[in-house]
């Protein structure tokens, strides 16, 4: 990321900095680290492998930068139980490398997994096509531990797939950007790995889009991905993976995962059903797989500037791809059209101004959901309102937020509606 | 209490109407517990609201007399998480049974806290679509009290419990006002409220509509009947299917107490000298089924069965369902009475749990039925007993804590789907450091700081132990 400089000492978070940066080896260091900001007044701001640090507001207190990269032991691997439970900083590639030797995973695609770490994918809430088919981190997260604004740590939820004791901190946590507490542990429950995958491109004009989802939704299949894709941003997944771009104004990507009966019917049965209406194409086993990781990377593109992400009923997703796809500056469109989600890229061509007022067109086209500025550069966003107008439920954001963090330490600042 | 109950009960009539307040004491008597019955105590007045607006009012009446409330939908939980611990206002919820919308395109629904759990899949069926969680009890159980409790039932293994299927709730806080987190769409910037919602027993607030998910129906099903020996050779079975990547849509197993009373009730045909027989059920497209079907007879012949069976038809099916969803009822031809427990432990630790409850059922003289959701390692011992025997009553409540602080021993959990009530509020401090229930117990006060909703329920205090004194557990006893 551009506007994240990193040396040995100090950091750059979204364009603020330089701040110290330190790397704690143990939970006791980490507590300790804590105690003096608050001690001293000042922030901390914990990061992973800052894959995504562009997200949210600028820091805007001083403080400390805390590099949690140090802390990614696993704790304790039962596969036979199907969870896991290891330290916040692990990345996500070590994490799948462990699981893969057990036939296991954490089915959340996550772009940048050797740098990106499971503490900040949880904080992020981040996830990628497959949502569609496994659901994103609040799914998987059963046990929780994190650093409280006394440096102590506390936990919930626990080691069984199952548990209804106590509040569950864990959904809270997760996708609070750091501001509730530092994620030290969390224990994973996991999935097997799938036996054989498939994935289907499907060529289509504009006015048939929503037809076309509408036809996949109803149909028998069960993918669990159901991407749509521009011509813009299907040049760049398909360029990454190596393959020949499609020539249709949109790619609708159909994914299927599961034993090799069931993806070898489904491969057959949505033949049937959309076969004579669109350019259709499949991959089946290997030939699948770069077009997936493709897929799962789009979100870390470099030639990316500006992102904003639209989240909406599914219904509404082919309508709005396509006035976003006239929209100045063709950007390159892309949705998790079965999750109702869509993002759209800019180039640095775009100008301030010009994000402004697509992002206000945005946000009166996204009735139901919101819009937030996933990625812009850092002096755009204080006048552009990253996470838009405060939700219906902020003042208990924030009451929340106060009980957990009266002193504000952690990532002040930075999250929705200040908080 | 700072008012007398009449004039509390004149209040709440002046705001929903004489037809929808109870206050008395004949009336009150059923709402004296949920299906926890060791301990009891009724609430001064119970009012039925009819929308958002009369919980509101009901709420803000009674902040302003100083009088504690707690919601309450049919009551079926087990924990005790709808007891009036120290009396105050009941609201039901049962009134409010409205399907506002179900949009199938977008695969939401949305609904008000008294709608039963099965009407709202008895609703989709037509379209091929239904509601997820379905604990045991969801002929009767209200989605409100789902959300309350976070429920899960047989199929959770595959599909997630409740909070995996809750978009949103619109809830009435403690001092009236009415927020909505989430809704329809996923993803809504800001801190996944609904999430820590869901579960939260009725400790935040009135869950006055909810925006819930719902799931397209299995296009087929296999259920398989597996019985065994050992219940070690059962558990192994379970273990080795999940090994196998096939993770199937609900796997439940019965010992052969629980068989004898099922097949007393439901003549189904289970073997009464087995060790344990296992339900066995993959569903999804019909294309993999054979395929997955197959691997798990192989398994659990390899793991020693006896025999395994298959459903052949829907009807096979739907009795098999019946047995293991009715073994509850058909428990009473046991015994007078019988507590339901509710532990986890770790899927591979299932022997280990189970030969400790046979050691505990042996230490006390009590008998122990076991009937549960095998694949999250979550037990059900039915302690048997005759409540009007109040030394009994002890020997139960002893074996239950002993059972239940083996679970934890074993990593595991006290609850898995019942929740904390007052019932498990020792076990917390158990389970949880006292750093963890602080954190636990700042959330609560940003949502209800003066503990006026549900009070004394999951978290300990040190004023809840005072006042609840245990006088319902004497009274039991």
């Amino acid at each position: 990321m551009n506007d994240t400089l990193m040396n040995s000492t100090t950091c750059v978070i979204d364009g603020f900095g330089p701040l110290p940066l330190v790397r704690p080896n143990s939970v006791a260091d980490l507590g300790d680290l804590v105690r003096a900001a608050a001690a001293s007044k000042s922030a901390l701001y914990p990061v992973g492998g800052q894959t995504k640090t562009a997200l949210g507001m600028p820091p805007t207190r001083p403080g400390r930068t805390i590099d949690l990269r140090g802390l990614a032991q696993v704790i304790d691997f039962p596969a036979r139980d199907m969870t896991i439970t290891v330290q916040a900083g692990i990345t996500m590639q070590a994490l799948r490398d462990i699981l893969e030797k057990e036939k296991l995973r954490l089915p959340i695609d996550v772009p940048e997994a050797d740098r990106a770490t499971l503490g900040g994918v949880l904080a992020t809430n981040t996830s990628g096509p497959r949502r569609y088919g496994y659901g994103t981190m609040r799914d998987y997260v059963i046990g929780i531990s994190a650093l409280n604004d006394e440096g102590n740590e506390f936990k919930a939820g626990g080691r069984v797939v199952k548990n209804v004791a106590g509040y569950d901190l864990c959904k809270l946590l997760v996708g609070s950007l750091g501001t509730l507490g530092i994620i030290t542990q969390v224990t994973l429950k996991l999935r097997p790995l799938a036996e054989q995958q498939a994935v289907f491109g499907l060529g289509c004009e504009s006015a048939q889009l929503e037809t076309l989802l509408r036809c996949l939704h109803e149909s028998r299949t069960r993918p669990v991905c159901l991407e749509v894709l521009n011509q813009a941003a299907a040049r760049i997944a398909y360029t990454h993976a190596n393959l020949a771009i499609p020539e249709s104004p949109w790619t609708v990507l159909v994914g299927y995962e599961g034993n090799g009966d069931a993806v070898s019917w489904q491969v057959q049965q949505l033949v049937k059903e959309v076969g004579t209406d669109c350019s259709l194409e499949a991959r089946v086993d290997f030939p699948a797989m770069p077009l997936c990781h493709a897929l799962c990377e789009f979100a870390a593109a470099p030639h990316h500037a500006v992102t904003f992400k639209a989240n909406l009923l599914p219904s509404e997703v082919a309508a709005f791809c396509v006035a976003a796809d006239q929209g100045p500056l063709r950007p390159a469109v892309r949705a998790h059209a079965g999750s109702g989600i869509v993002y759209g890229n800019w180039s640095a061509d775009l100008t301030k101004e010009q994000a402004g007022s697509i992002l206000t067109t945005w946000r009166e086209r996204a009735r139901q959901g919101a819009v937030i500025v996933q990625r812009c550069p850092s002096d755009w966003k204080a006048g552009l309102n990253v996470w838009g107008p405060a939700p219906h439920d902020v003042a208990l954001m924030h009451a929340i937020k106060a009980k957990f963090d009266p002193n504000r330490i952690f990532n002040p600042g930075r999250f929705v509606d200040g908080i | 209490m700072t008012v007398a109950a009449d004039s509390l009960a004149e209040r709440m009539r002046s705001i929903v109407g004489a037809g929808n307040v109870l206050s008395s004491p004949s009336d009150l008597l059923v709402y004296e517990c949920d299906g926890f019955t060791i301990e009891k105590n009724k609430p001064d007045v119970v009012v039925f609201p009819n929308s958002t607006a009369d919980i509101v009012a009901i709420v803000k009446a009674c902040g302003e007399l100083g009088v504690p409330f707690v919601p309450r939908g049919a009551g079926t939980s087990l924990a005790g998480g709808c007891l009036p611990v120290g009396g105050g206002v009941m609201i039901a919820l049962t009134r409010m049974k409205r399907i506002l919308e179900v949009n199938y395109r977008d695969r939401y629904a949305v609904i008000e806290p008294g709608v039963v759990n099965l009407w709202l899949t008895n609703h989709l069926k037509p379209q091929g679509f239904h509601f997820a969680p379905d604990p045991s009890s969801q002929g009767a159980c209200t989605i409100g009290g789902n959300i309350a409790t976070n429920s899960g039932g047989p199929h959770t293994l595959k599909y997630g419990v409740t909070v995996n299927h809750v978009l949103g709730v619109e809830l009435v806080l403690p001092d009236g006002q009415v927020v909505r987190s989430g809704g329809p769409t996923e993803d809504n910037p800001g801190y996944d409220l609904t999430g820590v919602i869901v579960g939260s027993e009725g400790t935040f607030g009135v869950a006055a509509k909810a925006w819930v998910r719902i799931t397209r129906n299995p296009e087929a099903y296999r259920t398989l009947l597996g019985v065994f020996e050992t219940v070690d050779d059962a558990t192994n079975t379970i273990s080795d299917i999940i090994g196998a990547g096939i993770i199937p849509g609900a796997l439940e197993m019965l010992d052969s107490l629980i068989l004898e009373a099922v097949e007393a009730a439901f003549h189904f045909g289970f073997p009464l000298d087995a060790g344990a027989v296992l339900i066995m059920e993959v569903d999804g497209l019909d294309a993999g089924l054979d395929q997955d079907a197959e691997r798990i007879v192989e398994i659990a012949r390899k793991n020693k069965a006896r025999e395994v069976r298959k459903a052949n038809t829907e009807a096979e099916r739907l009795l098999l369902w019946k047995s293991r969803k009715q073994a509850f009822g058909a428990v009473g031809r046991l015994a007078p009475s019988y507590c339901t427990q509710d532990g986890v432990v770790p899927r591979t630790k299932l022997p280990e749990v189970l030969r400790a409850i046979q050691r505990i059922g042996a230490k006390y003289n009590l008998r122990i039925a076991n009937v549960f959701h095998a694949g999250d390692g979550n037990i059900h011992p039915i302690l048997l007993f005759d409540e009007r025997d109040a030394e009994q009553v002890k020997r139960v409540l002893a074996a239950s804590n002993e059972i239940l602080d083996e679970c934890i021993r074993l990593g595991g959990s006290v609850t898995g789907e019942h929740g904390i009530g007052v019932e498990k509020i020792d076990f917390m401090p158990k389970l949880f450091a006292p750093e963890d229930l602080a954190m636990m117990m700042r959330l609560r006060s940003a949502f209800n700081p003066d503990d006026r909703c549900s009070p004394h329920k999951m978290l300990p205090t040190a004023g809840a132990c005072i006042e609840r004194s245990h006088a319902g557990r004497h009274a039991a006893m």
